[in-house]
């Protein structure tokens, strides 16, 4: 596994950016977002025109719900409004929630372990900010089971994180205080980490302990359970690329563009599992066992044990913080600390910036921003910045191994990825 | 890192001031003392700067105050104090030297001053003081417009200046540009230049459309959310008038007649429509019984207003169509190629834009990076490197200017072919501020 699959780098859309604002669609976004990855990794559309001949690239676009946002579907063939470079070549849009980047992801790794092409450019990408929120909040319903978790719902999903910090309290027997105080920190973390991020939707936006602490009223509004404002990431517009290649063709890049072949991280392991749908049925299903989500923390070993990797041998990881409950229960599935036994990782440093297991150096998806279908792609990117000490200002020192865990649904639908040299 | 834990705010209540003053007790953390005429105007502040950041985590340490009983007692204590009062030597001066009698050695005094002279301003201090004055120029809402035009004059310190422009840059996330004491600063300077001079176009094709023509000429797809026509009424004709007057008078460069004021500006003036805050100016907004409101411009020539046309200028369409779509260049081959007048006046005020706003590097700052980061971050308006790039580089812009007949800047003759010559990238994408 590890030595099929490589990572070339690739471009995010400046999450801060409002494309409908500006006047600009989702395939503006598109256009943008890959002619400056190609940029940046040094490959041109000639590059892909040659591949095409002999049918050896395919592109793979991660999206949600372009359909009810822009009234679009059929993104997989959009590519072509793009550049005519991409007529004739294969491509699919892949849908799974705020895991559609992954799900893209998936295929396109598997597209290249099966060495059926040599080169795969994963888009992710979402317009969000077409509608109001209350609007835009119902459309993201549809990643619950509609009818009976969202129908009707206002913002739907932060009542579902929601009751995941309801049931983390009640089943480890947590002080509220403490919890609350853990999950302010999450927030904090984040968004000061997105500060030194230039991508980052959020980098200029005020946001201390203090303020995450000073839950409720008008600048800090409960919306979901005990969540408020600040436990959630917002909604924005973005798009980002990754490239994949065959071990092949990244020999071939490296010597062309001047490059090492060893700094060119990999894919060293991979994990997909699928939760029940509903929050309710994850709920019953977990009860007695030591994890409240056991699926995510099953894909999370699936993708050490492929990956002949475990929690030590991980410098930096990209999590799916859509609220901070999320992000709270992924410290136990990625094996930083025991069930129950988060809130010391979070006390003591070990997930903040400058810890011995940093979380989210990007800013994650409260920090970033959270355009749904970009989000998996994005996580895949930052982590290529981290393992080829390129992140800029938000670089973890010396980091060579990286891990994300990007979840559809109420953490539904599980994927990791293991990216490393 | 300079270490500021308390401040003094004058002029509290006023929109720059609440909404400095909440971002400084927010990034910041200071304690921050809220000085106006009267402690009840101050406590309006607090809950203006409250709402400007929305956190209420602020408001405990904004303290209310007013000028006679409480401005000396707040800036002995304060290690910043930040003058935001009217904009006029005969406000501020007075007010200096009840500062420059309280403050400690070592405390920073900076003024939110667009225009008047800050060495001028700063003679009210002793050595040291003189030494940390400033000018500190936010834009307006603090909070969303992070520029911070740092201005300094002969009299100061290199290493004060270093860490003040540190602690605005890393503290209160501001984009700071450094300018040097000139009329109206870097950002003023360009943007009035422009919209004072679309402002004599529009005079002069008064019977063509006018106002209405020249804004949608200077559109969105020339790199801007807000018509240039549309930017004046919007902050006031009357503060139009005090930014390019001063301007006019004190400056003498190749633009220098550009900056007279237009007869038509001061008649609208004197008939007190200063523009959307008093209810019309260059433009009005009826709003009719049915709750339909409805447009309209004033008309040059007779006076009147008029309902505000559409127009349809097929290059214009062309142009807005390349940019939706993100084809930035391809927009910018459509306004070099396109043919009559109003394409005409496209390309000479596109040129005369890059044109004035690099000349002025050496005069009013030191590298293209502090105008471009002016007009980026405080008019949401393309820089004018980004510009460049977009034309095609520089041989194509200067081709431009030849064309337009506007002085080529000797940074652009000097510039090399082939590379980028917008070197904020990665901090501002200018592809964001065009408009499709």
């Amino acid at each position: 596994m590890s030595e099929k699959v490589f990572v070339l780098g690739g471009e995010q859309t400046d999450f801060q950016r409002n494309w409908t604002k500006e006047g600009k669609t989702f395939m503006s976004m598109m256009r943008e977002v890959l002619d400056d990855a190609l940029e940046k990794v040094g490959i041109s559309y000639d590059e892909i025109k040659r591949l095409n001949k002999e049918n050896r690239v395919a592109v793979f676009v991660g999206n949600f719900d372009a359909e009810q946002y822009a009234n679009q579907g059929h993104l997989g063939a959009f590519l072509t409004e793009v550049n005519p470079a991409l007529f004739g070549v294969p491509g699919a849009r892949y849908e799974a929630a705020c895991a559609s980047g992954s799900v893209a992801l998936d295929a396109a790794i598997t597209h290249i372990r099966a060495e059926d092409y040599d080169l795969a450019i994963v888009l992710g990408v979402e317009v969000m900010k077409t509608v109001s929120s209350s609007v835009g909040g119902d459309f993201l319903g549809t990643a619950a089971y509609y009818d009976k978790e969202a129908k009707g719902v206002q913002f739907p999903f932060p009542k579902l994180f929601g009751k995941l910090a309801d049931v983390i309290l009640e089943r480890y027997e947590l002080k509220e205080e403490r919890f609350m105080d853990a999950l302010a920190e999450i927030s904090r973390i984040n968004y000061a980490n997105a500060k030194r991020n230039p991508k980052a939707q959020t980098r200029t936006w005020f946001m201390n302990k203090e303020h995450a602490m000073a839950r409720g009223g008008d600048n800090n509004m409960a919306v979901g359970g005990r969540l408020c404002i600040t436990d959630c990431s917002q909604v924005t517009d973005g798009a980002a690329v990754t490239l994949l290649a065959s071990k092949s063709y990244a020999k071939d890049y490296a010597k062309k563009t001047g490059r090492k072949f060893d700094d060119i991280p990999r894919i060293k392991g991979w994990g997909h599992r699928v939760a029940p749908i509903t929050f309710e049925a994850k709920k019953q299903e977990s009860v007695g066992d030591k994890y409240i989500l056991p699926w995510t923390r099953q894909t999370v070993k699936d993708a050490y044990k492929r990956a002949d990797l475990d929690v030590k041998n991980i410098d930096v990881f990209e999590t799916h913080d859509c609220f901070t409950s999320s992000e709270y229960a992924a410290i136990s599935a990625f094996g930083i600390s025991e069930p129950g036994k988060e809130h010391i990782a979070i006390e003591d440093g070990t997930i903040d910036f400058g810890g011995k297991k940093p979380i989210n150096p990007s800013g994650g998806l409260i920090g970033v921003g959270h355009p749904v279908g970009a989000s998996g792609v994005r996580m895949m990117l930052d982590l290529y910045k981290q393992v080829t000490n390129t992140a800029g200002d938000y670089q973890v020192k010396g980091a060579k191994n990286g891990l994300m865990l990007n979840i559809g649904g109420s953490a539904t639908t599980n994927f990791v990825f293991i990216l490393g040299k | 890192m300079r270490e500021i834990k308390t401040v003094t705010i004058l002029g509290a209540n006023g929109a720059m001031g609440s909404g400095s003053a909440g971002v400084i007790a927010a990034f910041g953390g200071a304690k921050v003392h809220m000085l106006a005429r009267d402690v009840e105007k101050a406590k309006q502040g607090i809950e203006a700067a409250v709402a400007s950041v929305k956190t209420d985590t602020i408001r405990a340490r904004m303290i209310p105050g007013s000028y006679d009983a409480d401005l000396e007692k707040a800036v002995a204590e304060s290690d910043w104090v930040f003058e935001l009062v009217a904009e006029s030597y005969e406000v501020k001066e007075p007010i200096n030297i009840r500062i420059a009698k309280a403050r400690r050695p070592g405390t920073i005094v900076s003024t939110v001053s667009s225009g008047l002279s800050i060495g001028r301003l700063a003679k009210a201090y002793d050595e040291d003081g003189q030494k940390h004055y400033y000018g500190t120029h936010f834009f307006n809402p603090p909070y969303k417009m992070i520029l911070c035009e740092l201005v300094t004059h002969s009299g100061n310190d290199k290493k004060v200046t270093q860490a003040l422009g540190e602690y605005l840059d890393k503290v209160l996330g501001r984009a700071v540009v450094y300018t040097n004491d000139t009329p109206a600063f870097a950002g003023n300077r360009i943007g009035f230049q422009l919209m004072n001079e679309v402002a004599h176009f529009a005079e002069k094709y008064a019977d063509k459309g006018g106002i209405a023509l020249l804004d949608e000429i200077m559109s969105g797809y020339t790199g801007r959310a807000m018509g240039p026509l549309a930017t004046a009424d919007f902050v006031g004709l009357d503060v139009h008038k005090a930014i390019v007057d001063n301007i006019y008078d004190n400056t003498k460069d190749e633009a220098h007649e550009t900056f007279k004021l237009p007869g038509y500006f001061q008649k609208l003036i004197d008939a007190g429509k200063l523009g959307m805050k008093s209810g019309g100016g260059l433009t009005k907004v009826v709003k009719h019984a049915d709750g339909k409101r409805e447009k309209f411009v004033y008309n040059i020539k007779t006076g009147e207003y008029d309902p505000y046309p559409k127009f349809d200028i097929p290059f214009i369409k062309e142009a807005r169509q390349k940019i939706k779509e993100s084809d930035y260049k391809g927009a910018m081959d459509v306004v070099k190629k396109a043919s009559g007048f109003e394409a005409d006046i496209a390309r000479y005020f596109i040129s005369r834009y890059i044109s004035y706003s690099l000349s002025l590097v050496g005069e009013v700052v030191d590298t293209k990076e502090n105008t471009d980061g002016a007009m980026g971050f405080g008019f949401n308006w393309v820089p004018a490197s980004a510009f460049v790039d977009f034309l095609g580089g520089p041989k194509e812009t200067i081709k431009l200017m030849e064309t337009s007949k506007v002085p080529v800047p000797k940074l652009l003759k000097d510039a090399k072919e082939g590379k980028k010559f917008y070197e904020l990238g990665d901090k501002l994408d200018a592809r964001s501020l065009f408009k499709g």
